[in-house]
């Protein structure tokens, strides 16, 4: 038979101390300071939609964007190695030739869309692009009320970021709720911050 | 004037309120109607210039003792205690002793022994030093005797409670 | 028979009480929202923000939603006791406030009429209190019958237990101060500890200070509050005895809870700490005295919410043993040395 061991672990009888510190009510106390010094510290909310917004860091993975060159020339050669590196396949690519100069090179993207409802954010799309034309940018306010809205076209990845390259990031700002037509914004004022512990 | 009439409120809603207490069906009702019963009799004391025994009404009878009457009749099961009404059998029993308890009454109401003296005397507001004075000097043993009652039958309730005696 | 000074007495007392009610009902929408902010802080949060200025119309927004809340009565239900008891929970609440002193006579500019800022000093003023809150039990009790609902009649007669339990602990804290004051009367209990924070009860050492943590025990657990509100309990008893109510009626508990929260808060500032006299006694420099008692009621609700975001539950049992095996037998060791030193 495997016997059980069970310890016995005996509680030390209440000292004269124990007693002392009961009747002050010290724990009590004790917590009760830790309260107050809460209720009087400032709040970590980030009042999101309605004054403040958190900008990521630039390591961020985003919403995709395709970037240019200083001459404004698509990046993309549509190599399609980002559509072969997509684990979820949510890259189509379609090259086609240009020399007009539209791209750096005669070779350019005619299609290239993302399906941003199955994209999990990995960025091995922009480890394995050799121009750094695909980038996974700092938009994250990516909710649409259509499943189509959510594929974005290469007109759209080309407009340029709401939060530049090289901006540091990992701030709150100051930001505005907006309402249009097309739906609800949040348009960030990137240099006023605001200071939270 | 308006003595009176506060007066002729409160009796009527005590005495409506104690027929409500026997005649109605549902325990619960019952005790509510209780309840609103001692209100009027204490609002009736503070007629009476005495405010003290208005108060200790309230706070004993119905703020202590009815709580823990209604505490048992809760946890009743209300269907069953409505139904198990007087047994038949014994309403002769009953009618047998309400004319004569009747007529005691009345004979008490009635008969000489039964005045308002002293209520003249009542005019002025009682005053709680008075009433403290008076019963430990004048009715002190009376108040010991009771208290020691009270606590003959405290300490029989609490032995009477607890299932397992060793 | 009837002259011009009766008619007018009368009539300062019908405005006196229509005025304290209106204050007592208007007081539960500041409080539900100080109550969130206080909340919100203590957590780091920010609480209502989005009803108006730092959310302070939050509190007409829930009564809107309240008002226009579907009334139901559950099946089965008792419908006259459902219906009544937020009402016989809500009526002995305000009734406190007959006896509770806020301060002293003060004469009305322009005429020379005195006016005394009580609506009644009665000579048992201690003892009407302590019975007409131990009153407000039945709504509870009530409520949490009539309901239909295990839950809810679990709550009510918990409820009726804790109550009666700790109306016995309150009942012997008052009776100390009342052993130091030599009076039931609160206006004579406040009047006994006037001339400065030194001479207020709590500081009548040593017994002061106990007395006025056993007063303070037990009207947390008169109160159901954090950390005694077993009745509410929202782990075992999903809302305790008001889980079936909805709308007005729901708001009419509320209403009952808050306004007994400044009840307690008030008597506590009457009995402890002087009631509307002025901490600095004679170096005063002209506050009203008024003024100092809504301060002083205001501290002790803000210590309620503190406590009730600090604190965990009690278990039942362990509630019941600090009620009679904890405070009782202190409070009859302190009317022994109370009594001692008032000889």
């Amino acid at each position: 038979m495997n016997e059980k061991k069970v310890k016995i672990v005996k509680r030390d009888t209440p000292g004269a101390l124990d007693l002392a510190k009961k009747t002050v009510f010290l724990d009590f106390i004790k917590g009760l300071s830790i309260t107050l010094r809460y209720n009087l510290s400032r709040s970590i909310t980030i009042r999101y939609p309605d004054e403040e917004k958190w900008i990521p860091y630039p390591r961020f993975r985003g919403a995709h964007t395709l970037n240019r060159d200083e001459e404004g020339r698509e990046l993309c050669v549509a190599c399609e190695l980002c559509v072969k590196a997509c684990p979820t396949n949510c890259i189509t690519v379609v090259p086609m030739e240009d020399d007009t100069g539209k791209g750096i090179a005669d070779r350019v993207a005619k299609v290239w869309e993302v399906d941003l409802a199955r994209c999990f954010f990995c960025g091995y799309c922009e480890d394995a692009c050799p121009t750094t034309a695909v980038r996974l940018g700092r938009d994250y306010e990516l909710a649409c009320f259509e499943l189509d809205k959510a594929r974005k076209t290469k007109e759209e990845l080309l407009k340029p970021q709401s939060v530049p390259e090289d901006f540091e990031g990992g701030i709150i700002v100051q930001a505005k709720l907006q309402r249009t037509k097309s739906g609800i914004k949040v348009k960030p004022n990137l240099w006023k911050k605001k200071e939270k512990k | 004037m308006a003595e009176k009439f506060f007066f002729l409120m409160f009796a009527v809603v005590a005495v409506g309120s104690a027929l409500a207490v026997i005649s109605l069906k549902n325990p619960v009702h019952s005790a509510l109607s209780l309840i609103a019963c001692l209100l009027q009799v204490a609002a009736i004391f503070v007629l009476l210039r005495s405010p003290f025994l208005a108060v200790v009404q309230v706070f004993i009878y119905v703020g202590a003792v009815m709580v823990l009457f209604l505490f048992v009749v809760l946890v009743l099961n209300i269907k069953k205690a409505q139904l198990e009404t007087f047994p038949k059998g014994r309403r002769w029993f009953a009618y047998a002793i309400v004319p004569v308890v009747g007529i005691e009454f009345l004979a008490v109401i009635f008969g000489k022994s039964f005045t308002a003296t002293g209520y003249e005397a009542a005019v002025e507001e009682v005053k709680v030093a008075t009433l403290g004075r008076a019963l430990f000097t004048e009715y002190l043993f009376p108040f010991e005797v009771v208290s020691i009652l009270l606590l003959a039958a405290m300490v029989g309730a609490i032995i009477m409670a607890k299932k397992r005696w060793d | 028979m009837v002259d011009t000074a009766f008619i007018v007495e009368v009539i300062i007392i019908w405005i006196k009480v229509v005025v304290v009610a209106l204050v007592l009902f208007s007081m539960p929408l500041a409080l539900t929202w100080i109550e969130r902010k206080v909340a919100g802080h203590i957590q780091v949060r920010l609480g209502p923000f989005r009803v108006g200025p730092h959310g302070i119309l939050q509190a007409f927004a829930d009564m809107v939603k309240m008002l226009f809340k579907e009334d139901v009565i559950p099946d089965r239900a008792d419908r006259l006791l459902f219906k009544i008891a937020p009402l016989l929970m809500m009526v002995p609440v305000f009734a406190i406030f007959v006896a509770i002193p806020f301060g002293d006579k003060v004469t009305l500019p322009f005429t020379d009429r005195e006016l005394t800022l009580y609506i009644s000093d009665m000579n048992v003023g201690i003892i009407y209190v302590l019975a007409v809150s131990g009153l407000a039990v039945y709504g509870v009790i009530f409520g949490g019958w009539a309901s239909n609902s295990k839950y809810a009649l679990l709550g009510g007669l918990r409820s009726s237990a804790q109550m009666i339990s700790y109306e016995v602990v309150m009942t012997f804290a008052a009776v100390g101060v009342v052993m130091l004051a030599n009076s039931l009367s609160l206006v004579d209990i406040v009047r006994s500890q006037s001339g400065g924070f030194w001479h207020w009860n709590i500081l009548y050492l040593p017994v002061g200070p106990v007395w006025f943590f056993i007063f303070f025990i037990a009207g947390l657990a008169e109160l159901n509050r954090i950390p005694f509100d077993l009745p509410e309990d929202e782990g075992t008893l999903a809302a305790g005895y008001h889980v079936e109510y909805s709308g007005m009626r729901f708001a009419f508990f509320m209403l009952g809870e808050y306004v007994a929260m400044v009840s307690i808060s008030a008597l506590a500032v009457v009995l402890f700490f002087g009631g509307w006299d002025d901490p600095l006694g004679p170096f005063a420099f002209g506050i009203p005295p008024i003024l100092w008692f809504v301060a002083k009621v205001m501290v002790f609700i803000y210590i309620f919410m503190w406590i009730r975001f600090t604190l965990p539950r009690y278990r039942y049992d362990q509630l019941m043993t600090i009620g009679w095996k904890v405070l009782i037998p202190i409070s009859m060791a302190n009317v022994l040395v109370t009594g001692f030193m008032r000889i």
